[in-house]
């Protein structure tokens, strides 16, 4: 056990104003595994990656990545302890250029005071500028990497927030709906490009609608409903699940 | 609209040295022309003193561009310079000598930049760790007026009220044809106009300028993505720090004039010339100081010392009320900003 569980999530709760969007949630993400978080719209999937990524403090519960307890910490030093993160709606630099934003991921591995005050090599041959150009390329991204964020299609743009994530070359990626808005051949090569990812050693904890998608990405599902954490297992177990069913379709359906 | 979006589609150091090479032959046509000496030399004294406009605009445009953030303790960063370097020059070091006093200035601008990170830590630092995200509300503006005041009247108390001057003048004139150019006055505008360029070069290519603009777009996304936010913020502030600072000894080896309110002027047209070049653009920040100080020198000449005031601000309101968005408004880089 010790050493299976990059990400331990036990037993975490966030309350706004009375209403408890996350409720006792617990689960635990093995290194290199690939889960996914899945649930009706206003389960709370976006508030654990939230607490998760340390937009808000907890309420009650731990978190611990890679045995080291991060519940309490600064974002950035989440980052650090080794995870990144997409966003449900696009949260990419928009006057920015896309290699400009892929380097801002890069930004939290080089740091202290030489790091701040000396330039990490100037355009356009600096060696992270290049480590960056190296990603949007291996992510199969056709673009001039000196694009200008906000000019690009939704798609690249969608593609570019996953490659910024990996950027910090974390040990765990954390994807908000990363298929939103896509189509289906865009969607197919996005999960693509994740397996290949996984495939890498790199942990996966995705939240997304699109079942066929997390189907093809994860090995593993929970199920949030309320805040609740109603099942755990695999898709098909899932698909199968009179809870699921229920919660999904509503009481009558199952 | 196209040539304008030409014009920036080119690179600003090619577009500032086409203007800069526009400016000297217009100055040289102008003093050609007979009797047009005088106003060419009021033209060169012009863009002198707009070169000081430009450093302190461009610290204003800084606070503003990334932090959202007008910060009124600015002028007194500018302030604190010329006196401090005048209080040592004066009291107990040995400055006094011809030349020598030349050797306070950097003292100046050091208090200068450790007053900026005074202000950083207890207003805007202090604020937004107690309240959250305090940049989108007055308070920050409020704190930074407290400061102002408290800078002044500390200075008051200790070196008193009085308009003061330096005891030597810096004078070495280069004689061009009819027109005399100060080189202290040159070397300052150029100094000012290196570090202004320099500071759009970090901006642009490098990591912490990388940062900077991030913040500017979205400090919470910034904060997530892992970006050293706390440890970004304090280089505004040095960074304005610093070229208050230049520019207040610029101030002082060009008119050797001093008092503790020496800020409020300067402050007050370096907010103009930002307004008027764009708000947050640096590029609109060196035109519009360069614009004000040209203004402000012919309109000297014109109109005589008091109605020169009235004559700058006037332009200033019209122009703002015509292009509101400001000569360089929606800039390439930055939220439109920076």
């Amino acid at each position: 056990m010790p050493d299976e569980a990059l990400l331990t999530v036990a037993g975490i709760g966030k309350a706004f104003g009375g209403l408890r969007v996350v409720d006792d949630v617990s689960f635990t993400v093995p290194r290199g595994g690939r889960l996914g978080l899945i649930g009706p719209n206003g389960a709370g999937k976006t508030t654990v990656f939230n607490l998760i990524s340390g937009v808000y403090p907890l309420d009650a519960g731990t978190i611990t990545l890679d045995g080291k307890a991060i519940g309490t910490l600064p974002p950035r030093d989440r980052v650090l302890a080794g995870m990144a993160r997409s966003f449900q709606n696009i949260r990419l630099m928009p006057h920015l250029s896309a290699v400009e934003n892929v380097m801002l991921g890069q930004q939290a591995r080089a740091s202290g005071l030489g790091a701040l005050l000396t330039p990490i090599g100037w355009m356009p041959r600096g060696r992270w500028r290049r480590d960056a150009e190296a990603l949007l390329a291996e992510a199969g991204l056709d673009i001039d990497p000196g694009d200008v964020v906000s000019s690009l299609p939704y798609g690249i743009r969608k593609k570019i927030e996953v490659v910024r994530a990996l950027a910090s070359r974390p040990k765990l990626l954390l994807l908000d709906e990363p298929a939103a808005g896509l189509n289906p051949a865009e969607t197919a090569e996005l999960a693509r490009f994740l397996r290949k990812i996984a495939e890498g050693g790199t942990a996966l904890l995705v939240v997304e609608h699109d079942m066929g998608f997390v189907d093809e990405v994860c090995d593993r599902v929970v199920v949030l409903n309320f805040g609740k954490r109603i099942y755990e297992g695999s898709m098909a177990g899932a698909r199968a699940d009179a809870l699921v069913r229920e919660a999904y379709l509503g009481a009558d359906a199952a | 609209m196209s040539a304008a979006a030409g014009v920036r589609g080119a690179h600003p150091l090619v577009v500032s040295a086409g203007v800069a090479v526009g400016c000297v032959a217009a100055i040289a046509g102008l003093a050609a022309l007979p009797g047009g000496a005088t106003l060419a030399q009021q033209v060169v004294s012009g863009l002198m003193l707009g070169g000081i406009y430009v450093a302190v605009a461009v610290a204003f445009t800084l606070t503003i561009g990334v932090l959202n953030f007008l910060n009124f303790t600015i002028p007194t960063m500018f302030m604190l310079t010329g006196m401090v370097a005048w209080g040592l020059a004066r009291h107990g070091l040995p400055f006094t000598e011809a030349w020598h006093w030349a050797l306070a200035l950097p003292p100046g601008i050091v208090v200068a930049i450790l007053a900026s990170l005074v202000v950083e830590r207890f207003t805007f630092r202090y604020l937004k760790t107690r309240h959250g995200d305090a940049t989108e509300h007055a308070i920050p503006l409020v704190s930074s007026l407290g400061f102002l005041l408290i800078f002044e009247h500390l200075v008051l108390i200790v070196l008193g009220s009085d308009a003061q001057s330096f005891p030597v003048r810096f004078r070495l004139d280069w004689q061009v044809g009819p027109l005399v150019v100060g080189l202290p006055q040159l070397a300052s505008l150029l100094l000012s106009l290196a570090i202004v360029f320099w500071l759009s070069w970090l901006l642009a290519r490098t990591r912490t300028g990388r940062a900077l603009r991030s913040i500017a777009e979205s400090p919470d996304t910034a904060t997530l993505l892992g970006v050293e936010v706390t440890r970004i913020v304090p280089v505004v502030f040095l960074l304005s720090g610093l070229l208050c600072g230049v520019a207040g000894a610029l101030f002082v080896v060009n008119y050797s004039d001093v008092s503790p309110f020496m800020g409020d002027h300067v402050g007050t047209k370096a907010i103009a010339a930002m307004v008027l070049g764009g708000l947050g653009s640096i590029w609109g920040a060196i035109a519009g100081g360069l614009l004000v100080g040209l203004l402000e020198t012919l309109g000297i000449h014109f109109f005589g010392g008091d109605a020169a005031q009235v004559v700058v601000w006037t332009v200033l309101l019209l122009a703002i009320v015509l292009r509101p968005q400001g000569l360089f408004g929606g800039s390439r880089i930055g939220k439109g900003k920076l």
